[in-house]
């Protein structure tokens, strides 16, 4: 009896118990298109990108290895050092500009100053047209015949300020820094309202209650809150200024003197203007200025770390 | 038995069509210059009715974004089988990607000097459609205003430094330059001064960096000179601004200029109605050689381009219908039709006393400008390369003439980018 029974519980094999928490073959099956897509698409064109920096690339011939040459002659490259230079003071100058104007700007919305919803709608436009038509807009305003900004200038009698801003390698860099200053604030600051907006009434009821004064609670509290949010603001914009391109083209196309040129128009005037079929040089900078960009935003990311947790 | 019959019919007229039927693709700028489409897609009808079965593609670009495209499709090797190409663009040749024309035009109709442009290792490569000179327009009335007469063989010396002040004195711009959209039209001022004060091979050399250096006395002279007519505020406030197409309507319209150095290409823009953007009616239109330096060695010389032409792409599976195409516009016939419609030079051969009309004034006074002219061929960016040409760009085209940097700082400039 109980050798019959026995057989019958032992020789079955155990059923494999679906792994309900880990899904694996679910796990792959979604993941897979995307992996693809990144694979495509960003992985493997980073990597000929690479693989294009340590080599002569022409048509016709195959791919000659030149070993490091293209990053030795980079290094003494004094327009892409110009441009470097360029392109850090404005993705260091405008990101601090526009956050600044922008929780300004902000508050002022916070405090419901009056035609607040027209401000909102009014100082949110600019980042809705394309820097195509920002630059046409500001070439326009930046003329020196007619353009506004000289017009205003000799009307108040200072006709001596008046200068051709995009012509002048003084004031052709931080003319363009305050035209993306104007396109940008008013995205940051409705990123920065909507932070303020959120924040924990009892909070600031807690401060009023201590008898915290504006500024004080502005200072001690509002800002320390929202940090977050800035810093968050701070290295967008910051990556995205590392990359400017479209305005300056639209604008000076680097000139004068490479006042303008940024990285990224450097590039481009490397691999399509420069006479030459060779993607290995302007694939150089581009390897070069993508290592120069992340340790930017981790050096960032590492100088805003919070280091003590907000408690409230 | 008929169905299938009739069948095999129908696939033998398909396939019979597939094989006669061919098409040639043409890439080209100019899809903003309306005569020059028109010339253009003329010739390639004519070609499909001389040539039944053949059709031609044409797809009409900016040379900015032509060029980028090209770039993509060649290094694919694939691309048009013609397209537009200029001859500074010697990467097309030196990667074997255009086609030797030397057995495959009727080069005695284009020529000599258009030929030798796109000449290349003993080849030639491109079909030198336009071409133009290096000019000084004047506008005769502000030039009458300040009793100002410039010969059209051009003034020497310190008589154009004087008459430029005297100009600006009046409270009129001498000369209508702009760099805003072009690498080019501000640096028409010095390069003409340095092609007749070094002749034609020292300033080539000069130009390519082999023999004659920028650091040359003869150069310095020539920039000094230069610098003379800069500072004796010849060209607007607002010349890194403007545009070439500006240039023209500052020269002809608002606020008018006495002289404007630019391409004889200038009646493609200015010839156009008022309000299009053409000269007012009645102006008065004079062409002068330029200011010619102390010393020169060559006051007779000048600058010829060639523009826009067309190559045949090396791997063309129709490369003898796309030369063949190229062929039927290379006669003193369409030389002369591309003149009278587009009003500017070309490198097929072409009589432009035939030109009959209301241009005919204007191409007279150009043969007078060109009477006895010694010519190089292109101006400098389209005779350097790499970071000379940049630098070029920047510095004699732009800040040099701008007033941003003196002569010795340009010369050290353009001394480094070698």
């Amino acid at each position: 009896m109980t050798a019959s029974t026995q057989p019958a519980t032992v020789a079955t094999p155990p059923r494999k118990e679906r792994d309900h928490a880990n899904p694996r073959s679910a796990i792959a099956t979604f993941l897979f298109p995307a992996l693809l897509i990144y694979a495509a698409f960003t992985a493997l064109p980073v990597m000929r990108t690479i693989y294009n920096s340590t080599h002569l690339i022409v048509p016709n011939k195959p791919a000659e290895w030149v070993g490091f040459t293209h990053y030795i002659e980079l290094w003494n490259d004094n327009i892409f050092w110009k441009a470097v230079g360029n392109t850090l003071t404005w993705a260091t100058v405008a990101p601090l500009m526009e956050v600044s104007i922008a929780t300004i700007l902000a508050l002022a919305l916070y405090a419901k100053v009056p035609f607040s919803r027209f401000l909102r709608v009014a100082w949110f436009t600019p980042v809705l047209m394309s820097y195509v038509v920002v630059g046409i807009l500001w070439m326009w305003i930046y003329n020196y015949d007619w353009g506004a900004v000289n017009s205003f200038l000799r009307w108040i009698g200072l006709d001596g300020w008046a200068q051709p801003w995009l012509g002048h390698p003084d004031t052709a860099l931080p003319a363009l820094i305050a035209v993306t200053t104007w396109m940008w604030t008013g995205f940051n600051m409705v990123v920065i309202l909507a932070a303020m907006s959120s924040l924990p009434s009892e909070v600031l009821e807690a401060a009023e209650l201590d008898n915290c004064g504006w500024f004080g609670k502005l200072w001690f509290v509002i800002l320390p809150l929202i940090r977050p949010t800035l810093l968050n603001l701070i290295v967008l914009s910051f990556i995205g200024k590392m990359k400017i391109f479209d305005l300056v083209w639209v604008t000076t196309q680097g000139n004068p003197l490479w006042a303008t040129e940024t990285v990224s128009t450097y590039v481009y005037k490397r691999a399509f203007q420069w006479s030459t079929f060779d993607l290995g040089y302007p694939s150089t900078i581009a390897v070069v200025w993508f290592v120069i960009v992340m340790a930017g935003v981790l050096a960032l990311t590492r100088l805003f770390r919070q280091k003590d947790k907000l408690e409230y | 038995m008929l169905r299938t019959t009739a069948m095999l019919a129908l696939a033998a007229g398909i396939i019979g069509n597939a094989a006669s039927a061919q098409e040639i693709t043409l890439w080209s700028h100019w899809a903003d210059q309306a005569s020059k489409v028109e010339f253009v897609e003329n010739a390639a009808k004519a070609y499909e009715e001389a040539n039944p079965g053949v059709t031609i593609n044409i797809s009409w670009y900016q040379k900015e974004p032509l060029y980028a495209a090209l770039k993509t499709a060649l290094t694919a090797a694939q691309g048009p089988d013609i397209f537009y190409a200029e001859s500074d663009q010697t990467e097309y040749m030196q990667n074997d990607l255009v086609l030797d024309l030397s057995d495959k035009l009727n080069w005695d109709n284009i020529e000599p000097w258009a030929t030798e442009v796109w000449g290349y290792e003993g080849g030639v490569y491109g079909f030198p459609l336009e071409a133009w000179t290096v000019e000084t327009y004047v506008n005769n009335a502000v030039m009458a205003e300040n009793g100002i007469e410039i010969p059209v063989a051009g003034m020497e010396g310190q008589a154009f430094v004087d008459a430029v002040q005297k100009i600006a004195d009046a409270g009129t711009t001498p000369l209508a330059q702009g760099v805003g959209d072009r690498p080019y039209p501000g640096a028409f001022l010095t390069h003409e001064i340095l092609v007749k004060k070094l002749g034609t091979d020292d300033y080539r050399s000069l130009l390519k960096g082999e023999g004659v250096a920028w650091s040359d006395s003869r150069v310095k002279e020539a920039l000094d000179y230069a610098k003379q007519i800069i500072d004796a505020s010849a060209f607007p406030a607002s010349f890194s601004s403007i545009k070439l197409g500006e240039a023209h309507r500052y020269f002809h319209t608002s606020p008018g200029a006495a002289m404007l150095q630019m391409g004889s290409f200038y009646p493609s823009r200015a010839f156009a109605a008022p309000d299009e953007g053409g000269q007012p009616d009645g102006f008065d239109l004079g062409i002068v050689n330029g200011p010619i330096p102390d010393g020169a060695a060559c006051p007779e010389c000048k600058t010829i381009a060639v523009g826009g032409s067309f190559v045949v792409n090396a791997s063309s599976e129709n490369a003898d219908l796309a030369a063949g195409f190229l062929n039927s516009m290379a006669t003193p016939e369409m030389g002369n039709a591309w003149l009278e419609a587009n009003l500017v030079g070309t490198g097929i051969k072409s009589d432009a006393s035939k030109i009959t009309g209301e241009n005919a004034d204007y191409f007279q006074k150009l043969a007078a400008a060109n009477e006895g002219a010694k010519y190089t061929f292109g101006i400098p960016v389209q005779q350097m390369q790499g970071t000379p040409r940049e630098t070029f760009t920047q510095v004699i085209n732009q800040a040099f003439p701008a007033g941003l940097i003196g002569v010795d700082e340009a010369i050290s400039m353009m001394e480094s980018a070698y």
